[in-house]
């Protein structure tokens, strides 16, 4: 590892493996062949530390979400091993897995489907809450006020349904119930892609901001290299199931090692002349 | 103060709409509406005891006195359409709804935890799927015996596999959405998955579907009565009073023909409503 790791690792992930069956035809069957496999994941191995960003880049199909999804069990490993702090992951069962999903929360990609289209945002961000016991949660409305204030939203939002809001507030409003369990680690599944660029920044300064308030590890999957730039502290590049490079945002992204790193930085469109402000010093070197 | 002045009138402008785009619902509500409250204002209403014998007065024609005629012992037709419609209403809608509650609670239990329980429901369900309704119906009345309780058992044993394929289906669809990963994210149990998150937003369309299943199960009641297995003499149901007039038919056409199409007028209603809540503006939220 390049760039320091403050103290202990919260979550390490050894040689992690999703393979996919394709298809699986009569004569397989009968043969006792597992069929066509795709390996979606092949061995990826990293380490998130306390209150770090880590960016997950990588074109489609690179395996990225698989590999977010696997770290909550939303999708079974094949092989491998994931440690959340000492409990191994894959080994978890009932309150166990329960536990650790609580710790590890996840942010979807699309926020017009993320949340219950039929509950109100308070109820939901409160469901949340009480689901897990969370100090304050008993209080209702002042825990939601509080979870709300934390993603910036103003307490009359509360009443409000999904449908009612912009895409951003939903987002924010998925935050806050991913919060509202007292989570350490936040998986972020392209979490901002679907929004438009000036919500984008936005969001992602509330990232940046959830994290020192709340010290929270980020995991930040995005196939938009410039939107890993602003946010992440280390990045790791994705291609074909495997991780091609991973090091310190600024060193991957100025002196890229990985022949597959360097063609992905010089395919990403800079939309914008090089340097002005200092949020955009890694950006422009792309 | 503003907020209040907003909900009225967006509340405004979605009755306004509900107006316009959904007649057929509006229509299907006032029909059903009526014979609804006609059957449940039956002893208010009827202006004769419905079993009461009157051989004096037997197969005479509507009048003032006797709206839709007398039957070929002089009972007052009008006065047992009504409590007939009383019944019918009532076992229909007990059966319909007591099945769509088992077959989607089934369905979309089997839908979310796939496996064995899956593949015991989704072979039961083709089982019974398979046999031709009214034979089956038949076969469980002959079990339980003839009445109006054979009857509705026998169609609630069959009736509620269609809504849980239909809700499997559908489950299977929504378990993919985000918002059902999510609840598996936030570490929820699958109790409240499934009935707090996922099954207030899968019913819509079983609840569309049994505006069909009602006008089914109502000719089926209707059908058993005329066969003799549903409502015993002398009580008085649709089927029964049909079947009672088609000997009169050709001096007597109305002991068959109102009855009828007091039927044929409660399955219009009915479906009307169904199109209207598929056509409607009414969006997932609001119903």
């Amino acid at each position: 590892m390049s760039s320091p790791v403050a103290d202990q690792p919260i979550l390490v992930v050894q040689d992690v493996v999703k393979r996919f069956v394709l298809r699986r035809s009569a004569a397989d069957w009968l043969r006792h062949r597992p069929g066509e496999i795709h390996t979606a994941v092949k061995g990826v191995s990293f380490e998130v530390a306390r209150g770090e960003i880590l960016g997950l880049a990588g074109g489609s199909g690179s395996g990225k979400t698989t590999l977010a999804r696997m770290l909550i069990r939303l999708v079974e490993p094949d092989d491998g091993k994931i440690l959340f702090r000492d409990t191994d992951v894959r080994a978890a069962r009932g309150r166990g897995l329960r536990e650790v999903r609580r710790e590890i929360q996840m942010v979807f990609q699309d926020p017009y489907s993320s949340l219950n289209p039929r509950m109100r945002v308070g109820a939901a961000i409160l469901e949340a809450g009480r689901v897990h016991h969370q100090p304050g949660a008993e209080d209702g409305d002042a825990f939601v006020t509080r979870m709300l204030d934390l993603v910036r939203l103003p307490a009359s939002a509360a009443t409000r349904r999904p449908q009612e809001l912009s895409g951003g507030q939903r987002q924010r409003v998925a935050i806050a119930r991913a919060l509202a369990v007292g989570p350490s680690v936040l998986i972020a599944d392209e979490a901002v892609s679907a929004l438009d660029v000036s919500i984008q920044t936005q969001l992602l300064n509330l990232f940046l901001d959830l994290r020192d308030e709340l010290g929270l590890s980020i995991i930040f999957v995005a196939h938009q290299l410039s939107v890993i730039a602003e946010v992440a502290d280390r990045v790791a590049i994705m291609h074909e199931g495997a991780i091609k490079e991973i090091g310190s945002t600024a060193d991957v992204f100025n002196d890229p090692q990985d022949d597959y790193t360097k063609t992905l930085i010089a395919a990403h469109p800079h939309p914008y002349p090089p340097a002005e402000g200092p949020s955009t010093v890694v950006s422009s070197s792309l | 103060m503003a907020d209040v002045g907003v909900v009225v009138e967006k509340f405004a402008r979605r009755r306004r709409a509900f107006r316009v785009k959904n007649w057929e619902l509006t229509l299907g509500l006032v029909i059903v509406g009526l014979l609804v409250v006609a059957a449940i204002l039956a002893p208010v209403i009827a202006p004769y005891n419905p079993n009461a014998i009157n051989i004096l007065h037997a197969l005479e024609k509507p009048s003032w006195s006797h709206l839709m005629g007398t039957d070929f012992v002089g009972r007052d037709l009008f006065s047992r359409v009504l409590y007939g419609l009383r019944v019918d209403l009532l076992v229909v809608a007990v059966i319909t709804y007591v099945g769509l509650a088992i077959g989607v609670t089934v369905g979309t239990v089997a839908g979310y935890l796939g496996g064995w329980f899956d593949a015991v429901v989704g072979r039961i369900a083709d089982t019974v799927i398979s046999f031709p309704f009214i034979v089956l119906v038949l076969a469980v009345i002959a079990i339980v015996g003839p009445g109006l309780k054979g009857v509705a058992i026998g169609i609630i044993v069959v009736g509620w596999a269609l809504y849980a394929r239909l809700a499997r289906s559908e489950m299977l669809a929504m378990k993919e959405q985000p918002f059902m990963l999510a609840t598996k994210a936030l570490g929820y149990s699958n109790t409240r998955a499934i009935f707090r998150h996922a099954l207030p937003n899968l019913v819509r369309s079983s609840l569309v579907y049994s505006t069909v299943d009602v006008v089914v199960n109502m000719l089926v009641l209707a059908g058993m009565s005329y066969l003799g297995l549903g409502q015993q003499a002398p009580g008085a149901d649709l089927g029964s009073i049909i079947a009672g007039g088609q000997e009169y038919l050709l001096n007597a056409w109305w002991i068959t023909t109102i009855p009828g199409a007091v039927l044929v007028l409660f399955g219009i209603g009915v479906s009307l409503i169904g199109d209207g809540l598929t056509n409607g503006e009414l969006s997932m939220a609001t119903i």
